[in-house]
This record gives C-alpha cells, structure tokens and sequence, in this order.
C-alpha cells in the first residue's frame, strides 16, 4: 500500500473570479445568497457566499491530481460546512490519512479548509479505492 | 461475541450500506441473493465490517468468501 496512517497533504485553494464565474455558469445556481451582495448581508453574512459545493470541487482535483498516483477513484464522501466562504478567500487545504483497508484497497482521509484567520470552513471524510 | 450477535451485527450493516431494511441475512445467503450486492457495494461492506469489528481482512481472505457464513468464519478466526 503506497499510503501510510498518518500521511498529510496540504493545498492551497483560492476561490478566484474566475473559479465563482465558471460554477453558476456550469451549474447555473444563481440563488441570491451566491450572486446578490445586499440580499447576503441582509441574511447577516459579509457578502455572497460561495457555493459549498465549489469545496467539493477542489476535493476532487486533490484526489485526482495531487495523490503521488492517478489511479483513484473516489468511494465516498462527506462534508460539513462550518463557516461561509467568499470571493477570493484563500483556503488551507489539509488532508490526513486515517484508515487503510488493504483487503479492499481503500484509503480514508479526514480533511479541512480553514481560511486565512485559520477558521475551518469546511471538514469531511473522503473514502478513496485505488485501482489495479 | 456469539456468532447469532456476529450475524445480526452484519444484517445491521448490510442495512445501512444498502439502505435497504427488509434485508434478512442468513449463514447461505450469497450476493446473488441481495439486490444492491455488487462489487463496489461489497467494498463498502468490507470496509464497514473491518471498522465495526475493529479486524482486518486480507484480499485472499474476502476473495475466498462463498455466503455470510464464510464471512462470519473470518471475523470469528480473528
């Protein structure tokens, strides 16, 4: 198994313009808590709120881009949102492997985001297989 | 643990990754008798079984298994 318990990842994720543009375009969520600034800070929050699930997108290009391997497939997943992500937030990005089942050639890791006053926005579980 | 506890223990978890509450597991019962048993399922079994029992199994092992009973053997034997 090329994962040890333990094993620690960090990325970086910045919800650029460009990444906000490309979400409401692709999945056209155009709820006003995600494009209207009045209406999110009439909901008590400091402007649009990002999509939660924009998170899950950079969860995948971790899985399938920056694992030491290509061949994953991701099994499952879980996520809860903390705190509201905005527009051009930077986030720390950590995943940590707890679990191995070798007879099944599955990994589970815990993962965060935390924003740059190092609050976590977002925490889940992602269960990988790795492929022969 | 009994093994009448390790069997419903099982049916329990077959339960919840299938999400199906009608299932009825029996020593004999095979994949082919449990609508939703296919190959990723089983992975998801296998890793549920592993965490709740707190065992691991090894490939051979789980590839040798015919019904539930042979699955009980394992977890039994460890």
């Amino acid at each position: 198994m090329l994962f040890k318990k333990d094993d620690r990842f960090e990325k970086t994720f910045t919800i650029s313009d460009s990444v906000y543009t490309s979400f409401i375009e692709v999945f056209q969520d155009k709820n006003p808590l995600h494009t209207d600034e009045n209406f999110a800070i009439d909901k008590g929050f400091s402007g649009k709120v990002m999509h939660g699930n924009i998170l899950n997108g950079f969860l995948s290009y971790f899985i399938g881009e920056c694992l030491p391997i290509k061949n994953v497939i991701i099994h499952s997943q879980e996520i809860q949102y903390k705190n509201p992500v905005y527009l051009n937030d930077s986030l720390n990005f950590e995943a940590v492997v707890v679990d191995i089942f070798e007879s099944v050639n599955a990994v589970e890791f815990k993962f965060q985001f935390k924003n740059a006053e190092a609050k976590v926005v977002a925490k889940g579980k992602i269960q990988i297989g790795i492929m022969s | 643990m009994e093994r009448t506890e390790v069997l419903k223990n099982i049916n329990t978890i077959f339960i919840e990754v299938l999400d199906e509450e009608n299932i009825k597991l029996t020593e004999n019962t095979s994949a082919a008798d449990v609508d939703g048993w296919d190959s990723l399922t089983h992975i998801q079994l296998v890793v549920s079984v592993e965490k709740f029992f707190k065992i691991r199994f090894t490939s051979k092992e789980i590839q040798s298994w015919k019904n539930v009973g042979e699955m009980m053997d394992c977890i039994k034997s460890k």
